[in-house]
């Protein structure tokens, strides 16, 4: 795993493959998820109505739809037997904030609204800074789950903590819990079309926002039960998100796939603030031989926000 | 029934305040229903146009309705336990004071949580928390203690104002009749029997004992809401103590001003004297000492032990360009002065006492805005935002016009309250009658628990209300444009002996590529002129079209022994046409799995088909192993395959599904001869996957933990076993009175 830019081109020739064999989608029974009529299921004749992550309406047999964002009860419990977790490797992150694009063109959000943020993290004095990009942790003792007084907020068996816009009553408490300000809020209205007739709200898709509710990054599980990467992990240029399942103990950046727990041992990753007992479901990989200098991270931002993070990581220059 | 002098005398210092307004009094409340009105404008405005228009903001998440939430029910702590504890103490001056104690308590958890209504982002769906409600969340907590303790307080009010009720009754008021028959129906025909008389003051001693460990678990409640989240300055063990004390600080402080407020406009300088004032200003002494005990004791420990977080919020608080001179007045000010101006014989009067309870009170108010606002401007993590709003917290328009609404609304009641009965209890009680409060429990045991009616009724939640859905339109933009270069890959893949072509198409797109979707390509094969057309496909989202081979090709194999494919977009308006073409020989291939000793071994066997149609064993070319998961393929190892073998170790480690089943595809990849071809098995070598277990019950699951749902049970049930106790009572006493009057009209009709 250290060598990972020798390593690159084969895996960049794998992922190309191993996509190619996924759409075919005959494989294997872990590929089962990927929708479509080859993958199998009867026909029932009753058509429903998808929405594909681009925003366009398509219509599919409902034997075909195991792949459909749950909705009601199921969407409160997760996929079976998943369990999904997300390595973060720092040493690549240069803020180029694709991912958060990515998230944004995905769930059809405002630029206002930011699910994955960037901080600019510096230990100590005497270390050098780093760039941090954050999802939601999906913590598997959840602060903001405990707190919610009417569960519109869940955590589910396979690892991911939603939101149901539809019973969320807007308190707020949620926010206050989570001690890694992943949750925002709709103050006004989030411009966000409304269903299409006929189709269920589900929570999978986080779609439509609502005014005065919570929304966060969501793991896209939506994404999952089709057996693709969520946007983030595919958006980002440098590959820094690892997403997977841990009970198949395998990670994947789109191009490369890795074990989990031999990535996550021998690069000593690390969850962030462990000590607040939230064990998030989000690892870190400490940001040893990065690729880029931290000042490359700069390059986009406006002034006032290069000053910000300045000060935030005490840098005087 | 017959009052005796002194309490009519009493009367009459009220009756002039109970049957005319005054110019003042209309002024007062045409001022306060303006306030209501403009409040009510900013209410509308944030209803209709969500929290924008609040000055919180995603950091600073909760602002002054908070504040003000914590504020109003803190001061309701002057009926509830100033007023609780000083009548079962039988303190003898208590009586003037008691009934706008109890008064604050009502009117202030009447308005208090209203506050919390605002600072919600979806008022109307508030019902959401009876029908989804977690027992595991302390804002349930908070929703069965409050509503609880506002029913308690009524029901306290109420006892308390019982016998001026039935004085009012026997005493009609000379301006409206509707007031008369209110006063009949409440004073629920109390005729001050002996039997009446017992059973009112058990009773009043009764809620006054539920009412004041009531009180705290409300307040504790409160504080818990903070003090169950992760963050610093909340986090604290003392937080419902320092709450519950500064509730009571706060609260005297109110009663006090109040107090002073009503002698003076009504001229009770008779009934409430300076002593009251000395007593309740030393009460608010001590109390003042405590909380200033509390306060230090919590930043100090916060200091000493230096946190990170902590220390950001204390530097926040010490800071003269952020909150020192607020923290500065509430922790300083509000403790020492009225400490000072109290404790001092020289400086006690009834005007500095006052004073004294007024910056206590601001202090509090202050002190409620210093613990939300400073802890939630330090996350944890950088409060990263360049938007001012964002970062730092300072309350809109709407947010002042809604708290100067609920001090209106406040005041409105409680001066329309002192409209319909006197604000100090006319009829007074010998102390001499009121039973001892200790007996209650032989009482209750002897007659009351036969007589409980048990029985519940389980309403349905209501069902939930449908969403009205609406058509998504959407618009597609057309372009017109020279068409751009299109590039066309076509790929050969053997599938387990199922033969595919796929071709992928795409383009660049401001350097990006992107995939085509929706185009056509045709597949051939090179015969032995020509290339014959196999069949066409359309490409998907991902910009792929496949072809699926037939068994038997008709056409010979070159030279080489392989078959040329290729395929072809003609192109259109928008994308020039591309080409790509692939030389591949066929495989077979076959994965099987063989142990030996301890090793577990996955063996691929391979032969190449040459020119003449023999199967020749592969040498050189590498395979690669996988196993499928959910989003890629991961490789387990890799091979040169030699005479047609290849042996990798099986990955015993890998969990599979829950028997260990793992599927194994071996494969030739973008290879220059075979192109990809693959072939997959699947055995039962690989971890097994433990069962999923499904925690039913927990802070974070669905139901509550057992201990938690007993525990609220068993408090609930104690407190309404009370309440519905009172209120049985209450209709005995009516009961009784019937009887009496009945009784009352016979003898007066013998004589
Ligand atoms: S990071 Fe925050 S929002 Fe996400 S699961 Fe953890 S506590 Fe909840
Ligand atoms: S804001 Fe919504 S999701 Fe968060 S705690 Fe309140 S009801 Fe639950």
């Amino acid at each position: 795993m250290n060598d990972n830019n020798s390593s690159r081109r084969k895996f960049l020739k794998l992922g190309l493959a191993a996509g190619a064999t996924a759409l075919i989608g005959a494989g294997g029974k872990a590929l089962s998820a990927v929708s479509g009529p080859e993958a199998g299921g009867k026909e029932t004749g009753e058509k429903v109505k998808l929405l594909s992550p681009d925003g366009t309406l398509v219509e599919v047999d409902k034997g075909h739809c195991h792949s459909c964002p749950a909705t009601g009860k199921e969407a409160r419990q997760g996929i079976p037997n998943k369990k999904m977790v997300m390595v973060v490797d720092l040493a690549r992150c240069r803020n180029a904030r694709k991912c958060l694009e990515g998230c944004q063109s995905m769930h059809h959000l405002p630029p206002k609204i930011e699910w994955i943020k960037f901080f600019l993290l510096r230990d100590s004095k005497d270390t050098s800074p780093y760039w941090f990009p954050k999802p939601c942790f999906q913590c598997n003792n959840p602060p903001c789950v405990k707190v919610c007084p009417v569960g519109a907020t869940f955590k589910r068996t396979d690892g991911i903590v939603l939101i149901d816009n539809d019973r969320c009553i807007g308190c707020k408490f949620c926010m206050a819990a989570c001690p890694y300000s992943s949750r925002v809020f709709n103050w006004g209205n989030p411009g966000q079309d409304a269903l299409p007739e006929g189709k269920k709200y589900s929570p999978e898709t986080s779609w439509p926002q609502k005014v005065g509710t919570v929304g966060k990054c969501d793991f896209c599980p939506d994404m999952v039960r089709q057996g693709k990467l969520p946007s983030c992990v595919t958006s980002c240029p440098n590959g820094v998100y690892f997403y997977g399942d841990k009970n198949e103990d395998t990670v994947t950046n789109g191009t490369e796939t890795v074990r989990f727990s031999e990535l996550v041992q021998q690069r000593a990753a690390y969850r962030y603030m462990e000590e607040l007992g939230t064990e998030p479901g989000v690892y870190y990989l400490p940001p040893v031989n990065r690729l880029f200098d931290y000042k490359v991270g700069f390059q986009e931002l406006k002034p006032e926000e290069i000053d910000l993070y300045k000060k935030e990581a005490n840098l005087s220059e | 029934m017959e009052y005796n002098n002194k309490t009519i005398k009493n009367y009459e210092d009220f009756k002039p305040q109970l049957e005319s307004i005054g110019r003042y009094g209309y002024f007062f409340i045409t001022a306060m229903v303006m306030i209501i009105a403009w409040g009510t404008y900013a209410l509308y405005t944030q209803l209709s146009k969500g929290q924008v228009v609040t000055g919180m903001r995603d950091y600073v998440i909760w602002g002054i309705y908070d504040a003000n939430f914590i504020f109003f029910i803190g001061i309701s702590y002057a009926g509830a336990l100033i007023s609780g504890i000083l009548h079962l103490m039988r303190v003898e001056w208590r009586h003037p004071i008691l009934r706008m104690a109890e008064t604050i308590t009502v009117v202030s958890t009447m308005i208090g949580p209203s506050y919390i209504f605002l600072s919600m982002g979806r008022l109307e769906r508030v019902w959401h928390i009876l029908v989804y409600g977690r027992i595991q969340s302390p804002i349930v907590w908070d929703v069965f203690a409050i509503s609880t303790y506002l029913i308690g307080s009524f029901i306290f009010l109420y006892l308390a104002c019982v016998r001026d009720l039935a004085f009012m009754r026997d005493h009609p008021v000379g301006v409206a009749k509707w007031r008369n028959s209110i006063y009949k129906f409440m004073s629920a025909g109390y005729r001050d029997t002996p039997k009446q008389r017992e059973l009112l003051n058990q009773l009043i001693d009764l809620i006054s004992i539920v009412i004041i460990p009531l009180a705290i678990l409300v307040h504790s409640v409160l504080a818990w809401i903070f003090g169950m989240t992760l963050r610093p300055g909340w986090h604290s063990t003392i937080f419902a103590p320092y709450f519950v004390l500064a509730a009571i600080y706060s609260g005297t402080g109110v009663l006090i001003i109040v107090m002073f407020v009503f002698r003076k406009i009504y001229h009770l300088e008779a009934h409430i004297t300076k002593n009251h004032f000395t007593y309740l200003g030393i009460l608010l002494m001590i109390l003042g000492a405590l909380y200033g005990y509390f306060t230090f004791s919590e930043y100090l420990t916060n200091w000493y032990g230096s946190v990170k977080w902590d220390m950001e919020v204390l530097y926040r608080l010490f800071d003269t360009s952020t909150y020192w001179w607020w923290f500065f007045f509430s922790a300083f000010i509000g403790v020492l002065l009225p400490i000072i101006l109290i404790a001092m014989p020289r400086f006690r009067s009834i005007k500095t006492i006052v004073f004294a309870a007024m910056i206590a009170v601001t202090a509090l108010w202050v002190k409620r805005y210093l613990i939300i606002i400073p802890t939630l401007e330090t996350p944890l993590l950088p409060l990263h935002d360049v938007r001012p709003e964002f970062a730092s917290y300072s309350p809109s328009w709407v947010e002042w016009s809604l708290t100067a609404m609920g001090i209106a609304i406040w005041l409105l009641l409680f001066f329309l309250f002192s409209k319909f009965l006197p604000i100090i209890p006319v009829v007074r009680v010998n102390s001499a009658d009121e039973r001892d409060y200790f007996k209650l429990r032989k009482l209750a045991k002897e007659r009351i628990l036969r007589r409980m009616i048990s029985k519940t009724r389980r309403d349905k939640g209501p069902v939930a209300g449908m969403l009205i859905l609406l058509f998504l339109t959407s618009a597609l933009v057309c372009r017109a444009e020279d068409p751009v270069h299109s590039r066309l890959k076509l790929e050969f893949l053997n599938k387990s002996g199922t033969h595919l072509l796929t071709a992928k198409l795409t383009s660049k797109k401001d350097d990006q590529t992107i995939p085509l979707e929706g185009m056509q390509v045709s597949f051939f094969i090179q015969g032995v002129k020509d290339k014959t057309l196999l069949g066409k496909g359309s490409t998907d989202e991902a910009g792929k079209a496949t072809f699926t081979l037939p068994d038997k090709l008709d056409v010979p194999r070159n030279k080489d022994g392989k078959y040329l494919y290729s395929a072809s977009f003609e192109g259109n308006k928008e994308y020039q046409s591309s080409e790509s073409s692939a030389e591949i020989r066929d495989v077979f291939m076959k994965l099987t799995f063989s142990q030996k000793d301890s090793a577990k071994l996955i063996n691929l066997f391979a032969v190449e088909i040459n020119e003449k149609g023999d199967s020749v064993p592969i040498e050189g070319s590498t395979a690669i192993f996988y196993v499928p998961r959910t989003f890629s393929y991961l490789k387990i190892g890799e091979q040169p395959v030699k005479g047609g073998h290849a042996d990798i170790d099986f990955p015993v480690t890998l969990p599979g599904d829950s028997v260990g089943n793992l599927p194994i595809i071996a494969k030739f990849e973008d290879n220059d001869n075979y192109g990809n071809s693959e072939v997959s098995a699947t055995m039962a070598w690989g971890k097994p996957l433990p069962p999923m277990v499904i925690i039913k019950r927990g802070l974070g699951d669905t139901n509550a933990p057992l201990w938690m749902v007993y525990t609220l049970i068993v408090l609930l049930s104690l407190v309404w076993f009370h309440f519905t106790y009172a209120i049985f009572t209450i209709f005995r006493i009516r009961h009784l009175g019937k009887a009496a009057l009945q009784e009352e009209n016979a003898s007066s009709a013998t004589k």
